[in-house]
């Protein structure tokens, strides 16, 4: 019998590029997808201006981050929280965490007063002395 | 008569398009996404310790005005804030900065005291920190509570 002469020497041979393409292709939605969880993090607010503002670095202490909303909602990981159960998370992570804890306060800045400064006492309250609040650098906020 | 090999196929020198185009679209779309446009954030430090560090020091009530303090309050006028300092009024927060630099020259390590009113948005109250910040005060402190 012939053997058709294009089929000789090739039995073994398979094309790797599609397998390369497929597997880039996973690499970089399990990254992307990774990196957009990770935005999903910071609420979207129009942090106050400010010019002294310090690069928030990547700290290995723990931290707290408070987000306030335009209507003064208080929100914590997601879920809104009244002041009492804000004060008992605050205390519980107090507790595990020691007194290095850091509460960063990132808040919509038409907020008034009046919803911040409770927040702040209850840090107080709870022996928390690192406050940060966060701030857009003058100029590159939103 | 020369031979020719076998090995010196005629399609040999073509360049495969198709990879190449797979590959920078793949580079094109990882570098798109992973570039962050969200603008970076900044942090204010203050420390509340000095002030209301601990649960005895919570209930003291907000500290009067005297020549060791200086105390800012910001007022919130109709729908734009009004700052005194020690009960001298600043019409501007360009006045403002004059005040507290006029203060600084004489005492900087004097703790500066924000006593805003409760109905002053964050972003005012932010201002005059930023402002007390840059000027190089070393203690700024918040009056907080429930009530003020």
């Amino acid at each position: 019998m012939k053997v058709p002469s294009h089929l000789k020497g090739s039995g073994v041979d398979f094309n790797m590029t599609p397998m390369i393409d497929v597997v880039f292709l996973l690499i970089i939605f399990f990254l992307v997808s990774s990196h957009l969880a990770k935005q999903e993090v910071h609420m979207n607010l129009p942090l106050p201006d400010a010019r002294s503002g310090i690069q928030a670095g990547n700290s290995k202490l723990p931290r707290v981050v408070v987000n306030i909303s335009s209507e003064g909602a208080l929100r914590m990981a997601g879920r809104q929280l009244t002041l009492d159960q804000f004060q008992q998370q605050l205390l519980e992570r107090r507790r595990k965490s020691g007194k290095d804890l850091e509460v960063r306060i990132r808040s919509d800045r038409g907020v008034p007063y009046r919803n911040i400064s409770p927040i702040m006492q209850r840090c107080a309250e709870a022996g928390i002395w690192n406050v940060t609040f966060a701030v857009y650098r003058t100029g590159e906020g939103s | 008569m020369r031979r020719r090999s076998p090995f010196a196929r005629r399609d040999s020198l073509e360049i495969k398009m198709t990879p190449m185009i797979d590959v920078v679209f793949l580079l094109l779309i990882f570098f798109v996404w992973t570039a962050s446009f969200q603008v970076v954030e900044y942090l204010l430090p203050s420390e509340l310790s000095t002030l209301l560090g601990n649960q005895a020091a919570v209930d003291v009530p907000p500290p009067e005005a005297d020549f060791e303090d200086v105390v800012v309050r910001i007022h919130w006028i109709g729908d734009h804030p009004g700052w005194t300092v020690n009960d001298q009024q600043a019409d501007s927060l360009e006045q403002l900065y004059q005040q507290l630099q006029a203060i600084a020259r004489i005492k900087l390590d004097a703790p500066v005291i924000l006593h805003p009113d409760q109905e002053v948005p964050l972003g005012d109250v932010i201002n005059v920190f930023d402002i007390s910040r840059l000027i190089g005060f070393e203690k700024i402190q918040f009056v907080a509570g429930d009530v003020l």
